[in-house]
């Protein structure tokens, strides 16, 4: 079995070898591969992304895709957070942490209505928007995200992509530290959004 | 044979003033530099540079700063005061003929020499006594030894270097023949660091050298940097009001200053220090707006992505202003602070009758972006703290007429405002805005001669 380490630097010469392609404008950067989004959420993740649509009584996304080395199981060896509120919000978090070889952290937020999610300023009590400073917009899978590079409360330090559906907003961030550059992150979070398939509660 | 320490460092120093390090980069990002408008006659001060060329950024006219910099600083190698008066004819020889060699503007070279009070201590205590500047204003010397400030942590090193010897260019290779005959063909100096950086280079589309360089080193934050920002953080320094204006830092200029002699007449004060800045943490914990309200104060309308930010003396902040924000909003915005001593409070006449206007800038900043960590080659490493990896940082450097001119300004951008009003904020400078994401790693205060004295200052008398 490898060890996480080699996981990781296994994942980063993938994405080095990406960007090369990208950057030559080889037949990789034009198609990347893509999941399967008529599979579906993956199997041994669905369970658990079906109970929280069901808690939550709305759709939420499920990853079929997630930086090296985590895996979208909730419940799993990675997930940290599963936090639900009364009106429909979660905050669903997976992250690997160890010294010497960093930190992959991704959040997945719902946020009920479609106004911008408030957060309290640091030191204050103004409230301000989670997210500013957006970057362009991604179309994927029927999604239209905008890309923020600051990000505020449990997504600190992130990079966040947010997009709203049917009443509601959504956000998927990924901490930006090593092993992943801002770039990489920047790549990962795109593929992560790519790779998003919307589960309805049962 | 075996080498003593001091040849070892001086063939090390030799080594790096000829090599590039991260900055071979910079060969392959700038090409020639901009086109440079010619200067006259030198000027009797050194810390002037002619030739700068203007542009107009968002309705604001702004200075465009050399690309390139150096700043070597060194212990004196004369052993006595006897050896002096041949170190000052040798030392004087180069500097004239690298004038001759190149004009003194950005396009050809600047070069200023700054010296340390160590120097004057201990090569011409007897001369420096007599002919010392007094700031009358703070009843000190007008040269004073370095200090920390509030937010300055204790790690921060109070050098003691004799001489600095700023550099400024478009072109490195006038930096590097600068350096070759100041360092290794002249035998008067043995180098103590020597620190480089640029700046500039987007104000005429495209990207900047500190966007490009900080790039292409992978220093963190680097990608939010704004492609055609003048330094690292994104917002335009050298605009023209925001600086002083030709003559206004010299000692003599606003009358801050009792000169016993004329010596010292036309020379000014240099105030030289090393800051990291966590690019990463500018970027992605302050939004614009917070960069804004934190690079300048808190509420200012501004564009969201304006990089010149008009700073005139009608825009300057007051004392109140920056107390009345403080209440309002916890913190105090990084212009906002220092203009309450940084801008004159009143019309000035100046004492050849030239009238500053209230809200003149005084300070007449040089400084520039930098990857040195901290420094690009140290005598000391450990000392310094030397490492290897680049880091974003700025080399600091400031004509003020004095060093408590230079004092009362770092103070207010610690909320120690010159009334006296001293607004408090968290040990760990979280409230203070721009100061959470500078660390300083080195400072000290240098006196700049006039240029006919520039050379081993006061060996002559």
């Amino acid at each position: 079995m490898r060890d996480r380490a080699s996981l990781i630097g296994a994942s980063l010469a993938a994405v080095g070898a990406a960007l090369v392609l990208a950057a030559c404008g080889g037949a990789g950067a034009a198609n990347p591969p893509q999941p399967d989004l008529a599979l579906g959420c993956p199997t041994q993740w669905r369970a658990g992304w079906q109970k929280l649509a069901s808690d939550v009584h709305a759709p939420v996304y499920c990853p079929r895709w997630m930086p090296n080395p985590l895996d979208g199981r909730i419940g799993g060896e990675w997930n940290g957070l599963r936090i639900l509120d009364k009106h429909g919000g979660y905050l669903v978090s997976f992250i690997y942490q160890e010294t010497g070889s960093g930190e992959v952290h991704v959040n997945f937020h719902r946020f009920p209505g479609t106004a911008m999610p408030l957060c309290r300023k640091e030191l204050s009590k103004q409230m301000i928007p989670c997210y500013s400073d957006p970057h362009g917009t991604v179309r994927a899978n029927g999604i239209v995200a905008t890309f923020y590079t600051v990000s505020r409360d449990a997504d600190q330090w992130h990079l966040s992509y947010l997009w709203r559906h049917d009443g509601a907003t959504y956000v998927v961030s990924e901490h930006v530290a090593p092993p992943y550059t801002f770039k990489q992150v920047q790549l990962n979070l795109t593929r992560l959004l790519r790779s998003l398939v919307l589960v309805q509660p049962s | 044979m075996s080498l003593t320490r001091r040849q070892v460092l001086a063939g090390a120093a030799a080594g790096a003033l000829g090599a590039a390090g991260v900055y071979e980069l910079v060969d392959r990002l700038t090409g020639s530099g901009p086109e440079r408008a010619a200067a006259g006659e030198l000027p009797p001060e050194q810390h002037v540079l002619d030739g700068v060329r203007t542009v107009t950024e968002n309705g604001v006219e702004v200075l465009v700063p050399p690309l390139h910099h150096e700043v070597v600083t060194a212990r004196v190698k004369v052993a006595g005061s006897s050896d002096l008066g041949d170190a000052r004819r040798a030392l004087e020889q180069t500097l004239a003929s690298l004038e001759e060699g190149f004009p003194p503007n950005p396009g050809g070279l600047g070069i200023t020499l700054a010296w340390g009070l160590p120097y004057f201590e201990r090569l011409v205590l007897a001369q420096w006594r007599k002919n010392a500047p007094y700031d009358r204003r703070a009843q000190k010397a007008a040269l004073l030894p370095a200090r920390r400030f509030t937010s300055d942590p204790a790690t921060t090193i109070l050098e003691e270097n004799e001489v600095a010897v700023l550099l400024r260019s478009d072109s490195l290779d006038n930096l590097a023949a600068a350096a070759h005959e100041l360092f290794q063909q002249l035998d008067v100096f043995e180098p103590t660091s020597i620190r480089r950086g640029f700046a500039g280079g987007g104000f005429d589309g495209g990207k900047s050298l500190p966007k490009r360089m900080a790039t292409a080193a992978g220093v963190p934050g680097a990608d939010l940097i704004p492609d055609e920002s003048e330094l690292f953080l994104g917002f335009t320094s050298t605009q023209a009001q925001g600086l002083g204006p030709r003559r206004i830092a010299n000692l003599e200029t606003l009358g801050y200053v009792d000169l016993p002699t004329p010596y010292f007449r036309e020379g000014t004060h240099m105030h030289l220090s090393h800051l990291g800045e966590q690019l990463d943490a500018w970027y992605q914990l302050f939004d614009f707006r917070d960069r804004v309200d934190t690079m300048f104060r808190p509420g200012l309308r501004v564009a969201s992505g304006t990089r010149t930010v008009r700073q005139a003396p009608k825009d300057v902040a007051t004392a109140t202003d920056v107390v009345r924000g403080y209440h309002r909003d916890g913190t105090i915005g990084h212009s906002a602070a220092i203009q309450t001593a940084s801008r004159l409070a009143a019309d000035h006449v100046a004492d050849d009758g030239t009238v500053y206007a209230k809200g003149t800038a005084v300070p007449q900043r040089a400084d520039f972006n930098t990857l040195d960590n901290p420094f690009f080659w140290s005598a000391s490493p450990e000392r310094d703290g030397m490492r290897d990896e680049p880091a974003a940082g700025v080399h600091f450097v400031v004509f003020n007429p004095t060093s408590d001119d230079f004092d009362r300004v770092r103070r207010a951008m610690d909320g120690e405002l010159p009334d006296g009003t001293r607004l408090e904020f968290p040990v760990d400078n979280s409230r203070q805005g721009i100061n959470s994401v500078l660390t300083t790693t080195h400072r000290q205060n240098f006196l700049v001669p006039p240029r006919r004295n520039r050379s081993f200052p006061l060996a002559d008398v």
